[in-house]
């Protein structure tokens, strides 16, 4: 156990002090794909996928917290539902001048950092210890999902938000409506890669250093001089404000907003997409919400019982056996965790 | 006056029952630091055992015992191919045991359909004292409820054994120099837990209709009672917790409805929990 | 020469256990302070009080004539304390050179100003050979040492050493003897020293301060400490209070 914290902490840090890694050649090949899927087929697949490069990024916002701060949250759920029902409501009932769409986007995303920065305040300047902070996650996706159930004169309680298709403006010049799938898949991925590599970069930076630093070792981090609840709020700031864009577009995508967006089983669903895909690798969440909800979406249909089930047991083996995730079997396989193994197997 | 009575009556039961309820999470958590997440479904477990049992013709009482019995047992297999092994790590047994949630829940959809179930109430009617008529049932489970709990604390303040565990949760290195099972105990206590859990969801079922997912509006109130109550006050703190939480709730419930009652009761527990994550009573 | 740290009247009371008892002390800058006392006697509640770790009952704190008594413990690093704690507190999982770029790091500075800094300190607590080894794999003395390195490269102006010697080889103590010296000497660094290796203490000629009961007790150089009677029957404790 020691020795896989070290590797991951190792790795880590190494990502972050160099440049480009396997890690980014490997993103580079899956956004490559993502971006050529449309012009080689067509239908179901041009439909659902944007959805599910939305739960990545929604299972990104949760590796962001778990894998890098150590902080786990079990209500990632939630801010996709602010997001959701913020375009929802935007999008219904304001009538402005611009796109109210963009309009939606930004709330959406806003609405996400703005309760995740406030809930993340209000516990992280106490203290509030790890196993807690789970609970009060769990929670707020609870209160989230029944606020959303019980106001059904504004948000369509039971029966959830219908929200039309955005369209594609460009003040007077354009506009092109994202009804069919196409279009839309390309809006959708134009925003989901910046999202992902602003990410990464930002972790790879001073502050993420500081992030996997108060991660490895609070207290030194405190007795260094950093304010310690000041960037555990940042980063569950941003971990909501990834989560309410993602809600935000999906809501759009889908044309609805649903109680079922936030809650716990959803909740629940995304930490296991992350452990699946890897919490500490950004990249491995992404590619591993995919790649579970497409079985999902296949296996749903067939035996959603017995899928589940698989599932939940993954889960386990993830969290005993294979902490990594399916990140960490590509790691092994493909070389960089051998490499690491031998540098520090020659160390004084 | 009705109101008040009716007010204070509701609010005396639901106490005591939120206090079974989370009984069992108080435990595990109070003596041998383990945030059960799979706690609602050990309840949910215990309804549905007790209603395959009465199903199948063993009434009600022996059904519900045997049913705890039975949930007990998978909590302690569960405890020792998995989570003995991770006492170590806080964050990992609260995963495993969400994960336990997670299995057991589709296994007993699988096993037992996802159709709403019905265990016949065994008391049904009520009790009329006058003021107030009492639901017969409820006060039959509140009664229960203070039985159990008193019970278990004579067991851990008076008896051999409470002194056992108690020392072991001081210092458990100690505990173990002096001759003491840990590892024993350890099981006796998680085994205890569950077994508490699956008791409170089969005496609980005549009360809802049982479905998969019934034990997790429990889940997180029971959090809330412990948390509230202090953790490892098991006698106070519970009763504690579980007034403050289901008082508050049935109050609340008074002026709106049950679903903002419960937003509120939530909000209201989180913001205590970030000022005394002790709790109320503890004394730590 | 300026008073860099002083208290008045601190004290610490735990229910009952009087853990510091109306402590005055002061401290110059660029001095070495050892500060001894039997088991109980208060020198590490002492220390945690200054860094913020230990709120105290009653009495109050001058850092550079600023009174930090109310302040947090991250506020009072970045004012310039730095605390080492008794038992080693370092980034395990990282190397030696990342533990330091993580504490430079808090002062935002250029990438190669950065590394410069980090060599400058790899080289003062002779860390250099082992700058890519993971923390978790450096010997119980160099782990000691790079958590004064990450103290130095935080900027700090008060070292606070909680047994820094502990677990150390003879030939590693006296090195440390000699890190701290440099450090008062060459980088005008307050240095505050809680230690029970006699020896070390002797050698390292500085002015002590000996603890008792959370008060204390008698405050000199070596030879005087040393012949004092009484101080030898707090020791045997055979002395009352």
């Amino acid at each position: 156990m020691t020795a896989d914290v070290t590797q991951s902490a190792a790795t880590s840090w190494r990502h972050l002090a160099a440049g480009l890694r396997r890690e980014d050649l490997a993103a580079l090949i899956v956004f490559a794909v993502l971006a050529a899927i449309p012009l080689a087929v067509s239908g179901y697949v041009v439909f659902i996928l944007p959805q599910y490069m939305l739960f990545g990024i929604l299972a990104l916002s949760l590796a962001l917290l778990w894998g890098h701060a150590g902080i786990v949250s079990f209500g990632q759920a939630a801010f996709f539902a602010v997001g959701a029902y913020a375009m929802g409501l935007v999008m219904k009932h304001a009538a402005l001048p611009i796109n109210s769409a963009y309009v939606g986007i930004l709330v959406g995303a806003a609405g996400g950092a703005a309760v995740a920065l406030i809930t993340g305040y209000f516990l992280f300047s106490a203290g509030v210890r790890a196993t807690y902070f789970v609970v009060a996650t769990l929670a707020l996706s609870i209160i989230v999902e029944q606020t959303v159930k019980s106001f059904s004169n504004v948000t369509g309680g039971w029966n959830g938000l219908y929200v039309d298709r955005m369209t594609l403006t460009l003040g007077p010049l354009f506009e092109l409506s994202l009804f069919d799938d196409a279009p839309m898949y390309y809006v959708i991925l134009v925003i989901v890669l910046p999202a992902y590599v602003g990410v990464v970069a930002l972790m790879r930076s001073r502050f993420g250093k500081i992030i996997v630093g108060i991660r490895e070792n609070e207290d030194r981090m405190l007795a260094l001089g950093f304010d310690v609840p000041l960037y555990k709020t940042l980063v569950f700031g941003l971990s909501g404000l990834l989560a309410g864009l993602a809600g935000a577009l999906y809501a759009t995508h889908a044309n609805f907003a649903h109680p079922s967006n936030a809650g716990v089983l959803f909740s629940t669903q995304v930490v296991i997409w992350t452990a699946i895909g890897g919490r500490h690798s950004l990249l491995g969440a992404f590619v591993g919400a995919i790649v579970v909800a497409s079985l999902s979406n296949y296996l749903n249909a067939v035996t959603p019982q017995y899928w589940q089930l698989l599932q939940g047991l993954v889960f386990i083996a993830v969290v005993i056996a294979f902490r990594r995730g399916l990140a960490g079997l590509a790691e092994t396989l493909f070389g960089s965790r051998g490499r690491d193994r031998k540098r520090h197997g020659n160390a004084a | 006056m009705e109101i008040a009575v009716s007010v204070i009556a509701d609010t005396i039961l639901i106490t005591l029952v939120l206090a079974l309820a989370a009984f069992g999470l108080a435990i595990i958590y109070g003596l041998i630091g383990v945030i059960n997440m799979g706690h609602g479904a050990m309840l949910t477990l215990g309804a549905y055992f007790t209603w395959w049992l009465t199903q199948h013709g063993l009434p009600f009482v022996p059904g519900v015992l045997l049913a705890a019995a039975a949930v007990g047992a998978v909590g302690l297999l569960f405890e020792h191919f998995i989570i003995r092994h991770f006492y170590d790590r806080p964050f990992d047994t609260l995963l495993l045991t969400w994960a336990f949630f997670l299995v057991a829940t589709e296994v007993i959809k699988i096993v037992f359909g996802t159709d709403f179930r019905n265990v016949a109430s065994p008391f049904a009617g009520a009790v009329d004292l006058g003021i107030y008529r009492v639901p017969a049932y409820k006060t039959v489970i509140a009664g229960l409820s203070i039985l159990v709990i008193l019970g278990t604390a004579v067991v851990f303040f008076k008896t051999t054994l409470g002194i056992k565990i108690r020392a072991m949760i001081q210092n458990r290195d100690m505990a173990s120099l002096l001759g003491l099972n840990i590892a024993a105990m350890y099981k006796l206590v998680f085994g205890f837990g569950a077994f508490m859990a699956g008791l409170a969801g089969g005496l609980i079922a005549p009360m809802f209709s049982v479905d998969p997912y019934m034990g997790n509006t429990f889940l997180v109130r029971s959090f809330f009672v412990v948390i509230v109550g202090g953790i490892g006050q098991l006698l106070a703190g519970t009763l504690f917790g579980s007034f403050a939480i289901g008082g508050l709730e049935t109050v609340l419930a008074l002026f709106s409805d049950q679903v903002v009652a419960q937003i509120a009761v939530f909000f209201i527990a989180v913001i205590v929990l970030r000022f005394r994550p002790q709790g109320v009573f503890s004394g730590r | 020469m300026a008073t860099l740290l002083r208290t008045e009247g601190l004290t610490k009371r735990f229910r009952g256990l009087v853990a510091a008892d109306g402590l005055d002390f002061a401290l110059m800058k660029g001095e070495v302070r050892c500060v001894i006392g039997p088991n109980g006697a208060g020198k590490t509640t002492f220390i945690s009080m200054i860094s913020g770790h230990v709120e105290p009952t009653a009495g109050r704190i001058y850092f550079k004539d600023r009174n930090i008594t109310g302040l947090s413990v991250p506020r009072r690093a970045q004012l310039g304390i730095g605390r080492k704690f008794q038992t080693p507190s370092v980034f395990e999982g990282l190397s030696t050179f990342a533990n330091l770029e993580l504490a430079v790091l808090r002062r935002a500075k250029a990438k190669s100003e950065r590394r410069r800094t980090i060599d400058a300190i790899l080289e003062t607590i002779r860390l250099g050979d082992a700058r890519d080894t993971p923390a978790q794999f450096l010997s119980h003395g160099q782990r000691q040492w790079l958590e004064i390195g990450l103290l130095l490269a935080n900027e700090v102006e008060l070292l606070l050493l909680d047994e820094p010697t502990a677990g150390m080889t003879a030939e590693e103590t006296a090195a440390t003897g000699q890190l701290v010296h440099h450090l008062a000497a060459d980088r005008d660094l307050s240095v505050i020293i809680i230690e029970h290796d006699i020896n070390f203490v002797r050698e390292l000629k500085a002015p002590i301060t000996v603890l008792h009961l959370g008060r204390v007790l008698r405050e000199g150089s070596f030879d005087e400490i040393a012949d004092d009677e009484q101080i030898r029957q707090v020791y045997l404790g055979t002395a009352h209070a």
